[in-house]
């Protein structure tokens, strides 16, 4: 027997073991001085 | 026909990185990029042949293609266990693109359309509660189910609604149908707003800010302000970042109403609950916008950072196709979808009301 929601079930587990707000801001302000000091001279899209 | 209770957490689980979970997170990590970067790749195709060959091919943005994509794997073949954990890091990467789009952003703006976001969305989220709560009532839905659905239309779908399990303490399937609803409504809303967007002939700030005011999830008002360009993509995250910064209150407001009935723990400090539930990730947003408005960025590396910004949404577009199952459709039952589906028309075409209000007068509708 299946449950019946599976979307819900990938939600709720498969949830992230660490915070991705925390790492999100982190990684964004370790991006942004990298490209601010010029270690990364520029990102292309 | 046969149910069975889906597990959810009742505690919000410790979270940690520890250097021991990373190698799991790396298949699913490359699945979701390669996805997006799929997406991206076909996009530009398909223009080649487009300009360079003159042959007729559809006009499809990399966004769509990533969902579509993505859909179509978790659809047909399913997404194998193993990439299960770094899929669900699709969360992180549309946390950083939320917080580097910052960049793009000068706090005037951020003032001036996060003040105007922010009456919009007090305006939506009394007419949300309201409708949605009359709604559960006519169709005899559970009335904690009631809550959360109005808690997830109202502000930030999963997450509003992951955050309220804890505080009103549902029943499981309660809140596992909520989710499925609400995921199910902001799928809906990726193919239906950018069509209502085109026939209105809305500009690209005034439909952003309607997608940030009236979808759901933030990874889909995302998506569907993006896949009608990117400047309205830019736009639907600063209006949803105003709506996502009221979770705290309204959850407090159900939890202290549920309190009173005796159906759920009392909130005692207040302040901390609120803190709690806030979204971390609006700070990490306010602060390299203060930066960029401070001049700390040139204006090439702004452009840096905005498309870096580009490269985060990538995988968090794919994450959403992949964790969206259309059997739930079905699954769920009617009552709860119904309500969604009411629910949600109300809302669209209460906060496509409001925006002409507003954008009306300056020639930008």
């Amino acid at each position: 027997m299946s449950p019946r929601i599976d979307t819900a079930k990938i939600v709720t587990q498969h949830r992230l073991s660490f915070n991705a707000d925390a790492v999100a801001i982190g990684l964004a302000l370790a991006l942004a001085a990298l490209i601010r000091f010029n270690v990364i001279h520029s990102i292309g899209w | 026909m046969p149910t069975q209770t889906i597990p959810l957490p009742t505690q919000p689980a410790v979270r940690s990185l520890r250097p021991q979970h990373l190698p799991t997170l790396v298949p699913g990590v490359l699945l979701l990029f390669g996805i997006g970067i799929l997406g991206k790749g076909l996009e530009q195709f398909l223009r080649y042949l487009r300009t360079a060959h003159h042959i007729p091919t559809p006009q499809i943005e990399y966004v769509l293609w990533a969902i579509l994509l993505g859909l179509l794997l978790s659809n047909t073949i399913g997404v194998p266990r193993i990439f299960r954990p770094g899929v669900a890091t699709y969360e992180l990467w549309l946390k950083l693109g939320i917080v580097l789009v910052g960049a793009r952003f000068l706090m005037q703006d951020v003032a001036h359309l996060g003040g105007l976001s922010l009456v919009l969305v007090a305006i939506e989220l009394v007419l949300s509660l309201s409708v949605m709560t009359l709604l559960g009532r006519i169709f005899h839905l559970p009335p904690k189910l009631t809550s959360l659905l109005s808690i997830g239309s109202s502000i930030c779908g999963v997450t509003a609604i992951m955050a309220a399990q804890g505080a009103i303490e549902p029943d499981e399937e309660d809140t596992a149908t909520a989710i499925a609803a609400i995921l199910t409504l902001g799928a809906l809303a990726l193919f239906t707003f950018p069509a209502i967007g085109h026939a209105l002939h809305m500009g690209q700030q005034s439909y952003g800010i309607w997608t940030g005011l009236a979808v759901d999830n933030t990874a889909e008002a995302t998506v569907t302000g993006a896949i009608y360009g990117d400047d309205a993509g830019r736009f639907a995250v600063l209006a949803k970042t105003a709506r996502s910064a009221f979770i705290g209150f309204v959850v407090l407001g159900y939890a202290v109403y549920w309190a009173s009935q005796g159906k759920a723990t009392r909130v005692d400090r207040k302040g901390l609950f609120l803190w709690q539930k806030f979204p971390k990730f609006i700070l990490g947003f306010l602060a390299i916008s203060v930066l960029a408005t401070c001049g700390f960025f040139s204006g090439t590396q702004i452009t840096s950072l905005s498309n870096l910004s580009k490269w985060a949404f990538l995988p968090a577009f794919a994450g959403v196709g992949l964790r969206t199952q259309l059997r739930d459709l079905v699954n769920q039952g009617w009552r709860p979808i119904v309500v969604g589906v009411l629910g949600e028309i109300f809302i669209a075409v209460v906060t496509l009301g409001l925006v002409y209000a507003a954008y009306r007068h300056n020639g930008m509708w």
